[in-house]
């Protein structure tokens, strides 16, 4: 394995992230550029004058990441170096909140960026605050479980979908816990001209609440249980999913998070933790996850 | 009235919910996180609205939109935060809507990073977004300030219809001090006399920043002018510590002042007859003031965490008089040692 990330950047012990990015750069080449929206990657891999990066990177701020690469597709079009892998490697508050408008813009317009989500489910960067792809009563400091409230109100945000609808060539999710399969989703991006969008699955040890041994169990429990559903969409269509052998109950999973606690202590939590089966159950179904 | 100690990004809250605030949107960042924390824990107890936006822009126009309705309605963010939200600053300045937005100012340009910096002033002093159009401006130094200028700032807000924008930074963000919670409390109220709520009586309300004809927006403009003029007249605030007999005088706003503060002490130990004018608004300046102050031949110094954007306003103030500067950039604070230097150098 080529690494292409170095070591001693500043993550968290236990932080999946920069297993995820270790493992697309691997997958992408060293012909690759980067780009990254501020968040939890862009602060623990470039405090100058350190950086991590062992291919070109930039950086910009939150909500225009997808705009940046477009711009330096058209640059490397111009130049003739389309075989030039440009990546744009960003947290889920950037890309399912604050960026969704640029990333929109850049899917319609076809260009050759290949959008990466590191998918924490919260913005882990300015203190867990929640995001639009946190999960159903998930606590965080926006949504803050107690007495009346289970947390965060809303089911997560279905982004591979409305990837999906702007009709992107490529569509995946990816875990941490699958390297093989993460590696060879990147690949495939890669290969596929036009747009992508990956969404890899990223335990976060301090907003998830966990110790850091358990990331890649943990990782593994959500794709178990069928709350993190592997999947690909090419040009539109299913192409592929990852099956499940024995699907777990949602407990399992989660119970391994402190941000579910109020859950197993609360009145009212079994009914909630039957509403998240439902959910799981119905991806199962949806993507034919079993058997 | 109970005295509690606390950070100065929650006093913001304490101030807001006392004046009557009832609806707050927000967006992550930090140095200012913590008001969205808060706001998140206290408005919903309290029967009033949060909302988390999805990203800057959309806060502050949630706010537009709230505000529009006669909402007694807060926004709070950080540098990068704050550019984004320019635009909607301007269209309520343009149809004249009260808000109260608190920058907590971090260390640019860019994105910096998460320290102090007082490098908003222009930003906020001077309008921010595009179009003619001031805001009110309040720095408080405590986290006391912090509550009472948040309160404050929902009175100016509402006298004038107007954006008034509390400007602090990292320091008084983070800060823990004692405070002494607010002795009045404000009811949430909406002032149908102007807003559109929905209501028959409030149907012949109009907000818009929309003028097309060249007149009635030159007309409009003029009445806003005229607002302003009234704002520089009566809301000058500031305050003064030994500059009666001073012959050296720091200006100083925010938490750079404090550091001033006690610069003067030690001159004064030394001998040397030194004084503060902390402004408590940065918008409108006490122009006058720090004329006079120059007027019988004091000598001026600005110690401010940015290139010297308040020292132009003293200069304009003073008629281009020498003004001198001491400041700290990047996230750092200014030294005691450094303004001291200063107070010798002129002294």
């Amino acid at each position: 394995m080529q690494n292409l990330f170095a070591p001693g950047h500043r993550a968290c012990a236990g932080c999946a992230m920069p297993t995820a990015v270790k493992l697309i750069l691997d997958a992408a080449g060293p012909n690759t550029i980067v780009a990254s929206p501020t968040g939890c990657l862009e602060v623990i891999s470039t405090p100058f004058p350190e950086s991590a990066w062992e291919v070109a990177w930039i950086h910009s701020l939150f909500e225009n990441a997808a705009a940046v690469a477009s711009g330096i597709d058209v640059v490397m079009k111009r130049l003739g170096k389309e075989d030039t892998n440009i990546l744009v490697i960003a947290g889920d508050g950037s890309t399912f909140d604050i960026g969704i408008g640029c990333i929109s813009g850049m899917f319609e317009r076809g260009h050759n960026v290949k959008y990466i989500c590191y998918d924490n489910e919260a913005y882990m960067n300015t203190g867990v605050q929640r995001s639009s792809s946190t999960p159903f009563c998930t606590n965080t400091t926006t949504t803050p479980a107690g007495k009346v409230s289970f947390g965060n109100p809303l089911p997560k945000k279905d982004m591979p979908a409305i990837a999906v609808a702007h009709r992107v060539p490529y569509v995946a999710t990816a875990s941490v816990a699958y390297p093989v399969d993460l590696r060879k989703k990147v690949k495939r991006a890669c290969e596929i001209k036009g747009p992508a969008y990956i969404q890899i699955s990223a335990p976060c040890i301090t907003g998830w609440n966990f110790e850091a041994g358990n990331t890649i169990e943990i990782a593994r429990l959500a794709v178990e249980t069928c709350l993190w559903p592997l999947y690909e969409y090419v040009f539109g269509e299913l192409d592929g999913v990852k099956k499940v052998r024995s699907k777990k109950p949602v407990e399992d999973y989660l119970k391994t998070q402190g941000r579910y606690r109020h859950l197993f202590r609360k009145e009212g939590g079994a009914e909630v933790i039957a509403k998240i089966q439902a959910m799981a159950d119905a991806n199962a179904l949806k993507f034919g996850l079993l058997g | 009235m109970p005295t509690k100690l606390i950070e100065g990004n929650s006093a913001v809250i304490v101030g807001a919910l006392y004046a009557g605030c009832d609806c707050f949107f927000g967006y992550p960042i930090t140095p200012a996180s913590e008001i969205l924390h808060e706001a998140s824990r206290f408005f919903p107890k309290l029967n009033r609205r949060f909302v988390q936006a999805e990203s800057e822009e959309a806060a502050i126009n949630m706010a537009y939109g709230a505000a529009a309705a006669g909402h007694r309605v807060l926004a709070a963010s950080s540098g990068p935060g704050m550019s984004l939200k320019q635009e909607g600053i301007s269209y309520m300045a343009g149809a004249e809507l009260p808000c109260v937005i608190v920058n907590i100012n971090r260390a640019g340009p860019g994105l910096g990073n998460i320290g102090p910096e007082q490098s908003d002033y222009n930003q906020a002093v001077k309008g921010g977004g595009h179009g003619c159009y001031e805001n009110i401006v309040l720095a408080p130094n405590s986290v006391q300030e912090m509550c009472d200028m948040t309160m404050l700032a929902f009175d100016l807000a509402f006298k004038y219809r107007n954006p008034v924008i509390v400007l602090a930074d990292g320091v008084l963000g983070h800060m823990v001090e004692p405070l002494k919670f607010p002795d009045r409390a404000i009811e949430p109220k909406i002032d149908d006399s102007w807003a559109v709520s929905g209501t028959k009586e409030t149907r012949g309300n109009l907000i818009t920043s929309i003028t097309l004809d060249f007149n009635e927006l030159e007309r409009h403009n003029l009445n806003l002018q005229e607002k302003f003029q009234r704002m520089r007249e009566s809301e000058v605030m500031f305050e003064e510590y030994m500059t009666e007999d001073a012959d050296v005088v720091l200006v100083s706003y925010g938490i750079s002042s404090r550091i001033a503060r006690s610069a003067v002490d030690a001159a004064r130990k030394e001998g040397i007859r030194a004084g503060l004018l902390r402004p408590l608004a940065l918008y409108p300046f006490p122009s006058q003031e720090i004329k006079a102050l120059s007027d019988r031949g004091a000598k001026m110094i600005s110690v401010e965490m940015n290139e010297g954007q308040m020292r132009d306003d003293i200069r304009l103030a003073t008629n281009c008089a020498p003004v001198e500067l001491v400041c700290r950039y990047g996230g750092n604070l200014i030294a005691l040692g450094d303004v001291l230097g200063k107070i010798r150098e002129v002294a």
